[in-house]
């Protein structure tokens, strides 16, 4: 049985997949960081929501 | 999760030397207050979590596991406290041993050492609430709201979601702050091209304007669109664009730095002055300054926690989640210091503002002053942005702010004294210079606003990136809010259900239609219960302690369910429903069955009422319980055994201890007799409180076992079984006998002659006592398998019988 953190990352990570405001590759980084499973520390989401748009090609 | 199979306990709290066989299934523990039954719920625990609950919270300061866990003869040899269990873990279908010492809590030695069962003994680590005592069980019942909301939501491990959200919001809040700050160098930028081409808007048209009449000038071709890569010095040599120098536009920079420099004391002023009046305020009450600066650095050292040392004071705590919790505790003190907080952030931030078109005005002079040769006031300039980047980031904190009181007071910007007197000597100097030729005039023209325009570009786009990366923020923050928002209202609903469903269970006589409703607001958690269909009220409002009692455990059981699902399989439950009435009990044993048939409880108590209930109704049996009838710093928790307890009195006796020898007889006789009533269905005089004295239960159940020897006699005469006759003759006759010896009824009529008086006896005089009530207790065993006999079934007994059937007596006679 998935933990309550767990179901709430799931629902949380889903709900953004249907925003225009956090791309592909963002949400790729949030899935990423939700599950290393450590607890979670406001700078490790500014620098997923400061990547570039789009991504970090030049 | 586990269920427990046995466990052996080691010098641990009050335990000296005890081993139990839980066999995995529900486990009764009884005894009266102070036998040591807690002290084997704190040994499991400690096995299983490394922590000790009642060694930790509310009035346990200096306190500790290490200090105080071990037998208080060995506090010097933590060593030899230990716990040893063996576990079952349920989801991975394996047995396992788990060791832990006190010396070293946070090392268990794990047998088999695989992943799946360090991680499955891990989570059960993780969860210290699988213990529920009688002090910790009106925490969800009887307190604020806001405290119940921060029990509840740590029982169910809600603090870590809300430290994503804070984490979430912490890293909204700064990205809005970089987003401000990336407005205010967009509008700085806006203003030096603007000042430069002299326009009042940024709009291309206005812009290619006033390029395209330089470019004329200069034969070079009009741009008809203004692209992103769109260059306005397109056309001039290498060596045209390298003169930046435009005299009309420096003086222009120059004179609107000038005229900005008249409006430099009232810039932010009013911001700056409710920054001083707030710290002005502070200075006036040093508790809310204290408890400001308390709040900075604590909230630093809760970004800092990474374990359970204090990164403030290097103290090492239980566990992280207490250490966060003290530290949480402490903030939520300081609300008023926490809204001076904010007011100096937010007043800081636009004083920030201000300071950042500053320093865009600033490069604009320094600029010319270099081209000018005029290096010293280069230099002064240089000297005052550095100083103002500084301020800039004292303004974004509150220490940084506790520090600028006199300069915000006196002028926060610090403008340097040579200012104007530079100012307008740099303006003259510039107004001396030979006047360009329209060439030269149209080619600098360009080349500046070439400049301008890439550095307003650049500010365009870091502010765009910043705006992307805010909404991003604020789109995931809301996102999670929302989704925490469902789910914990998903999740009460399912506790309130639960909850009402186990409540109306145990009350089903009198409170059939009984439902709760738990409302979670800002923080909070209400919680109310229905009164006899009067309406909703908080639990403490009608409803009697027992109810209440009641409500606590339905509760807990509830949040357990919500928390563990069908991994709940183990609860230590430690004297937990006192209050509620011998009724109700078995009802509670009816929905721990009933609604937990895989979970094992291990309860204790102190009431033997309630010890014998939960056998009465099929909770546990003989097997599954165990009683403690007394303790000794010495022995630790004296068990009920047949064997053990004359092997304890002869002990105590070879040290010539009548008194220790008296009082464990007595227990044994208190046990056995109220056992045995149980067993045979004897009839005391009743008495409603159930405190039945050993005087009254003792000879009632010799006359109801010579009545049962009667009745099992004349039912084998009828049958014509001569040799069972004379059997039961023989006990009869036996038991008249060691009940003679035993003097139990002048015990028993003679009140000034009471048990207790043995403890007055010399050695002599006791071991004849001893021995009499052996013989005694004797006679109503089974030689081979030693249980106690009993009447079944109850009310109308049929036969007298033993577990292994060994003695199996028929009282039915034959009909006629």
């Amino acid at each position: 049985m998935a933990t309550l953190q767990q179901q709430i990352a799931e629902k949380f990570l889903a709900k953004l997949e249907g925003s225009k405001d956090v791309d592909a590759e963002k949400l790729a980084q949030l899935r990423l960081l939700f599950g290393e499973g450590k607890k979670l520390k406001a700078d490790d989401f500014l620098k997923v929501f400061s990547l570039p748009a789009g991504g970090d090609l030049k | 999760m586990i269920k427990l199979e046995s466990a052996h306990i080691e010098e641990v709290r009050g335990i000296r030397k005890l081993d139990i066989d839980f066999g995995k299934g529900t486990f009764a523990i009884s005894g009266p207050n102070g036998s040591g039954k807690s002290g084997v719920i704190d040994a499991i625990e400690f096995a299983l979590t490394g922590q000790i609950g009642r060694l930790t919270g509310r009035g346990t300061q200096g306190l500790s596991v290490t200090e105080h866990g071990p037998h208080v003869d060995m506090t010097k040899f933590p060593d030899a406290a230990f716990v040893e269990l063996r576990i079952f873990l349920p989801g991975i279908g394996k047995s396992a041993t788990i060791t832990r010492k006190v010396s070293s809590p946070k090392k268990p030695t794990i047998v088999p050492a695989d992943d799946d069962v360090k991680a499955a003994l891990t989570e059960v680590a993780d969860h210290p609430e699988i213990v529920l005592s009688r002090r910790e069980i009106l925490r969800f019942i009887l307190v604020e709201p806001t405290k119940r909301s921060e029990e509840i939501q740590t029982l169910l491990k809600l603090d870590e979601i809300g430290q994503t959200r804070a984490a979430l919001n912490a890293a909204q809040n700064k990205l809005q702050n970089a987003e401000r700050t990336a407005g205010a160098q967009v509008r700085s930028g806006r203003e030096a091209l603007q000042l430069h081409l002299q326009i009042a808007t940024v709009r291309a048209e206005d812009l290619l304007g006033a390029v395209n009449t330089r470019r004329k000038v200069l034969g070079l071709a009009d741009i008809g669109e203004l692209t992103a890569d769109t260059k306005l010095d397109a056309g001039l040599s290498a060596a045209a664009k390298a003169a930046e120098f435009n005299k009309q536009s420096a003086l222009r920079d120059l004179k609107a730095v000038a005229d900005a420099v008249k409006g430099f004391p009232d810039l932010a002023k009013t911001e700056a002055g409710a920054i001083v009046s707030d710290l002005e305020r502070l200075e006036e009450d040093p508790t809310l300054l204290t408890a400001l600066q308390r709040r900075s650095l604590i909230e630093r050292g809760l970004d800092l926690i990474d374990g359970p040392e204090c990164p403030l004071c290097d103290a090492t705590w239980e566990d992280e989640q207490k250490l966060r919790d003290h530290l949480k505790a402490k903030l939520a003190k300081s609300e008023e210091a926490r809204k001076v907080q904010q007011a100096l952030v937010n007043n800081g931030t636009a004083v920030a503002q201000q300071e950042i078109r500053v320093v865009g005005l600033l490069a604009l002079v320094h600029k010319v002053a270099e081209g000018q040769g005029e290096s010293g006031f280069a230099q002064v300039l240089t000297e005052w942005k550095t100083d103002l980047e500084e301020l800039k980031a004292k303004l974004a904190t509150v220490e940084g702010l506790a520090g600028l009181k006199d300069r915000l007071t006196a002028g926060w910007l610090g403008v340097p004294k040579v200012l104007p007197d530079s100012l307008r000597s740099l303006t003259e100097k510039v107004e001396a210079r030979p006047d360009q030729t329209a060439t030269l005039d149209a080619q600098t023209f360009l080349t500046t606003a070439q400049l301008r325009l890439g550095d307003f570009r650049e500010a365009l786009r870091k502010n765009k990136a910043a705006e992307i990366a805010l909404a991003s923020a604020k789109a995931a923050y809301d996102a999670y809010c929302d989704v925490l928002e469902d789910e914990l209202n998903t999740l009460y609903e399912d506790v309130q259900k639960d909850f009402s469903t186990f409540y109306r269970a145990i009350n089903e006589d009198d409170e059939a239609r009984f439902t709760a409703k738990l409302t979670p607001s800002e923080g909070k958690l209400d919680f109310d219960v229905n009164f006899y269909e009067r309406g909703l009220f908080p639990p403490g409002a009608y409803h009697s302690e027992g109810h209440q009692d009641g409500m606590g455990v339905c509760l807990y059981l509830a949040l357990m369910k919500r928390l563990f699902g069908n991994g709940f399989t183990f609860a230590l439950l430690d004297d937990v429903v006192m209050s509620v009435d011998s009724g109700h009990r078995y009802q509670f044993c009816k929905l721990l069955k009933t609604h937990f048939p895989d979970t094992q409880f291990i309860i204790t108590t102190h009431d033997r009422l309630w010890a014998e209930q939960m056998k009465s109704a099929g909770l546990v049996t003989a097997k599954t319980s165990i009683a403690f009838h007394s303790w000794t710093i010495e022995t630790g928790p004296l068990v009920e055994s047949n064997q053990e307890i004359w092997t304890e009195i002869e002990g105590a006796l070879g040290k010539g201890k009548v008194e220790a020898g008296a009082a464990a007889l007595r227990h044994h006789l208190e046990y056995v007799s109220r056992h045995l009533a149980d067993q045979l269905s004897a009839a005391p005089p009743f008495r409603a409180d159930g405190n039945y004295e050993l005087g009254e239960l003792l000879p009632s159940v010799l006359k109801r076992m010579k009545d049962l020897y009667g009745k099992a006699a004349d039912a084998a005469q009828s049958w014509g079984n001569n040799a069972e006759k004379e059997a039961l003759a023989k006990r009869k006759a036996s038991l008249a006998k060691s009940a003679a010896a035993s003097n139990v009824e002048q015990w028993a009529v003679n009140k000034a002659v009471h048990y207790n008086e043995w403890a007055n006896f010399g050695k002599k005089d006791f071991e004849p006592v001893v021995a009499a009530f052996k013989e005694l207790l004797g006679c109503f065993r089974c030689e081979t398998c030693e249980s106690w006999l009993y009447a079944t079934p109850r009310g109308n007994p049929d036969s007298l019988r033993c577990a292994c059937n060994g003695i199996s007596l028929n009282l039915k006679p034959k009909p006629k």
